[in-house]
């Protein structure tokens, strides 16, 4: 994979778990534009180990000169997140991915409902910039615990002007999907991107309101969860690859010398799709891409979140 | 390497003909004897220099020459361009990526001076000089995909990517292998691949579009498609198909090396920037049997895989008429060496 | 040109069903896509608000006007034409919010007559449930000149502006609501395969 080598410009504490980080490329010269609600996987090399977490980019996609991201500290880090906040400092080089999106504005909307729980803003403060941009009809519902621990409020503020709502929980001020998504007009698309019920709760509100799929997006990267420890068989490399319980099937693999391929690393673009050969004890599917019954077949795998229940499983990598 | 612009036709007396040097860089479709159909597609990178892989937009000596003829093309039927309205951002998308590369690889023809969004681009092969504000479409003369369209040889068709496919919103179409954008304007991936034979029910479409999906910024693909033409004529759409379908019946056993010309289609894709579109550029190169036979190899394998096609592929491509006598012409070159893998001329 | 291939960008039709989760419908029938719309009603009333609009004079000359009348509660509008159908269509459309589901039955003409209707208006042609009913007849859009011939029940039709012989294609497009047509005896002038009836 084509990386970009990026040297650490700035770090700000937005809030006591979030910290902001700017990127310019290293050798000084621009960096590729993008569209809004595109991600990059940072690579981080710690102590023999490279994490490679997915970021959406939150500035200007027209603007070349730096790339930024925020990252919140979660409770239960593999590391990933924990490394950004211990580890990351000014002056630092990081390797990036090109961006990639899969979370796109829908280009024939007529309008926009976006709506944001927590860290979750950060895909939409991107696009907010391409809406902006071309004109578009839009709403940003961004709902947080509170306005302490809320980010990039008044940056939204100057941004979105009134067609910026908040909602903090701790002034008893609740989005109400229902009542939002019952009078949009015709050609609404709705996107959510924040915590995993908020998430269900959008798209169960608008199934339950007759709308068409289409019109409803989501992006909810998975951390790879944490598991029990199980061994890997890659048949075509012949080798074994012992995958730690906080480590990913996919990190394991390419910790042992062996290329996979790779996008989102965050269960949702299926780049990384691996065949099952054989698994002695089920697959445990974390991932947003298989189908139903792909995943009842136990014959693929998408190795950056899933895992097995048993003790070995055999990849035709 | 100096390009000597060749003053030529694709129509009318078919003065079209490739130099030596044009004959030896032909992008020959076929690595083995047998011609299976499938997806193809490798990474678009940098080539041997002076292969039509050196850049990622080939410009040759058919450069002035085949953007003439996509002139009278356009002049005589607009809709060989075509844009849904929500492609703008993808249109200045294709213009910066021409536009870049043109005058990166071919800096003795091509200048782009950028000041701020204040772009000036000169193309002096074609005599252009404007000075635009990049997206802003009133500043230029065209919309920005008819504007460059018109400046880089081949068809360009802009996908839209959304509901997990690929549209084709927008495009330039004159020198097609008989589709007509016009009609398929707006189609998703499987409408417009809808009149492929065997290859859907292989899956092969399917697995494209799930690889196209996932394609990334700076990685473009490409791939090779091929067909047989009558004549050096770019422009073989449905649209003029009244006029240069009745050349099928002109081939004979003493002109086929010269009016059948084999028809390549070097196709690369883009993920682009701003749009999140792909720009799927489909490039024509044509070359007479007679030119291909200069290197015997050539003329063997070109002889085994049109031995070996499956009649549904032969009709397909629109060749049913002429095949036969394109075989027997062929045949003289065979005598049964073994070729190994690979394109190459010798 | 190929021939026989089974072309897979012809739209498929289905019987229509009520949508369940739907907020409010609108059902747009014309001719015998009226018994497709009692069919509806036959299967339920739903709870959510409907509108029925239909034309009586479609293609073929049949009337359910006077059944639908004894069925449909309320908010049933009987047109004469299709036209007039469409007219009023577009003049409902603004009022219509998210969750609104669309239902037509009728000839193939009617039914993308409806799709481009409600395009603009933020409805794509997925979004609605279509039935053919009525007549197989195909439009048909001549890739010389660009005219479309409507009603064609025959493989191979005069175009109506460029006056050639055109050979139906399986080929469909949506955003024209028609299907290819390709002169026919370019290669051979004159020589016409039999023309049969195929779209009754």
């Amino acid at each position: 994979m084509n990386m970009i080598d990026v040297r650490v410009a700035a770090v700000e504490q937005v809030t006591p778990l979030i910290k902001h980080f700017k990127f310019v490329k290293e050798d000084g010269s621009q960096l590729p534009p993008f569209s809004g609600g595109s991600h990059i996987v940072v690579a981080m090399d710690a102590e023999g180990r490279t994490y490679r977490n997915p970021y959406s980019l939150m500035g200007s996609p027209t603007d070349t000169d730096a790339y930024h991201i925020s990252v919140r500290r979660q409770e239960n880090s593999r590391g990933g997140s924990a490394y950004m906040h211990e580890n990351v400092r000014v002056g630092m080089t990081l390797k990036i991915t090109h961006p990639v999106n899969l979370f796109t504005l829908a280009k024939m909307a007529h309008k926009h409902v976006l709506i944001a729980g927590g860290i979750g803003i950060t895909p939409f403060m991107s696009q907010i910039e391409d809406l902006n941009r071309i004109g578009a009809d839009y709403e940003l519902h961004y709902a947080f615990r509170s306005y302490k621990q809320a980010a990039f409020v008044e940056e939204l503020q100057k941004a979105c002007g009134n067609k910026l709502h908040c909602h903090s929980d701790s002034d008893g001020h609740r989005l109400d999907m229902e009542a939002l998504l019952r009078s949009q007009p015709l050609g609404t698309h709705v996107y959510v991107c924040g915590p995993s019920p908020m998430v269900v709760a959008v798209l169960e509100t608008a199934k339950n309101l007759g709308w068409p799929d289409s019109n409803v997006h989501n992006e909810q990267f998975l951390a790879p969860p944490v598991g029990e420890t199980f061994k890997v068989q890659l048949a075509q490399s012949n080798i074994e690859v012992q995958v730690p319980a906080e480590m990913s099937m996919l990190e394991a693999i390419e910790a042992a010398g062996v290329q996979a391929d790779y996008l989102c690393r965050g269960g949702v673009c299926g780049r990384c799709e691996l065949s099952v050969l054989e698994c002695d004890g089920g697959l445990e599917h974390n991932d947003h891409f298989l189908t139903e019954s792909e995943k009842a077949s136990c014959s693929k795998i998408m190795p950056c979140v899933s895992r097995t229940k048993g003790k070995r499983l055999v990849l035709d990598l | 390497m100096a390009l000597n612009f060749k003053q030529e036709t694709f129509r009318d007396d078919y003065t079209y003909k490739n130099s030596e040097e044009a004959i030896k860089r032909f992008p020959f479709p076929f690595p083995e004897d047998q011609y299976m159909y499938s997806v193809n597609i490798e990474p678009h990178t940098k080539g041997k220099p002076g292969s039509v892989y050196e850049f990622p937009f080939d410009v040759d000596e058919h450069y002035v020459a085949e953007c003439k003829d996509r002139a009278i093309t356009l002049e005589q039927d607009a809709g060989r361009y075509q844009a849904l309205p929500h492609m703008m951002d993808a249109q200045w998308d294709f213009l910066e990526l021409t536009m870049e590369s043109l005058a990166n690889d071919y800096p003795e023809h091509f200048t782009l001076t950028k000041n701020g969004s204040s772009w000036t681009w000169e193309n002096r092969p074609l005599g252009i000089h404007d000075t635009f504000t990049f997206g802003d479409s009133s500043t230029l003369p065209r919309e920005p995909l008819d504007y460059m369209g018109r400046q880089v040889q081949g068809d360009f068709v802009l996908l839209d990517q959304r509901d997990e496919t690929l549209y084709a919103d927008a495009g330039m179409v004159t020198c097609q292998a008989d589709w007509s954008l016009a009609f398929n304007v707006g189609m998703s991936w499987r409408e417009w691949h809808g009149p492929v034979p065997r290859a859907t029910e292989l899956g092969v479409m399917d697995r494209a579009l799930k690889f196209l999906l996932n394609l990334q910024l700076a990685n473009p693909v490409r791939r090779l498609n091929w067909t047989m033409t009558v004549n050096p004529r770019l422009d073989t759409s449905p649209e003029n198909y009244p006029y240069w379908g009745g050349d099928r019946n002109k081939v004979n056993a003493e002109n086929v090396s010269d009016l059948i010309h084999l028809r390549v289609e070097l196709q690369s894709l883009f993920r682009l920037p701003r749009s999140n579109a792909i720009v799927f550029s489909i490039r024509c190169y044509l070359i007479s049997l007679k030119d291909i036979a200069t290197y015997p190899r050539w003329a063997k394998r070109l002889y085994r895989v049109q031995k070996t096609m499956h009649p549904d592929l032969i009709e397909y491509k629109g060749m049913t008429k002429f095949h036969p006598l394109v075989v027997e012409w062929l045949s003289q070159f065979e005598d049964g060496a073994d070729l190994g893998i690979g394109t190459q001329p010798e | 040109m190929e021939r026989g291939y089974w072309i897979k960008s012809k739209p498929v039709y289905t019987s229509l069903v009520w949508h369940e989760k739907a907020t409010s419908h609108l059902v747009l029938a014309a001719g015998i896509g009226g018994m497709a719309a009692l069919k509806l009603f036959q299967q339920m009333h739903p709870a959510q608000p409907v509108t029925v609009l239909y034309a009586k004079y479609a293609q073929m000359e049949v009337d359910y006007s006077a059944t639908l009348k004894k069925i449909v509660p309320d908010n049933l509008h009987v047109f004469k034409f299709e036209e007039d159908l469409l007219t009023e269509l577009k003049s409902i459309m603004p009022h219509m919010r998210m969750g609104l589901r669309i239902y037509v039955a009728g000839s193939e003409g009617f039914i993308w007559d409806v799709a481009k209707v409600v395009k603009p208006f933020g409805v794509e042609n997925d979004h609605i449930m279509k039935e053919l009913t009525d007549t197989l007849a195909r439009s048909v859009y001549c890739v010389h000149c660009k005219a479309i011939t409507r009603n064609v029940t025959t493989n191979i039709v005069q175009c109506c502006g460029c006056e050639r012989m055109l050979f139906v294609r399986d080929h469909f497009s949506r955003n024209l609501g028609a299907y290819m047509g390709l002169m026919v005896d370019a290669e051979s002038p004159g020589e016409l395969p039999a023309i049969e009836e195929i779209y009754p």
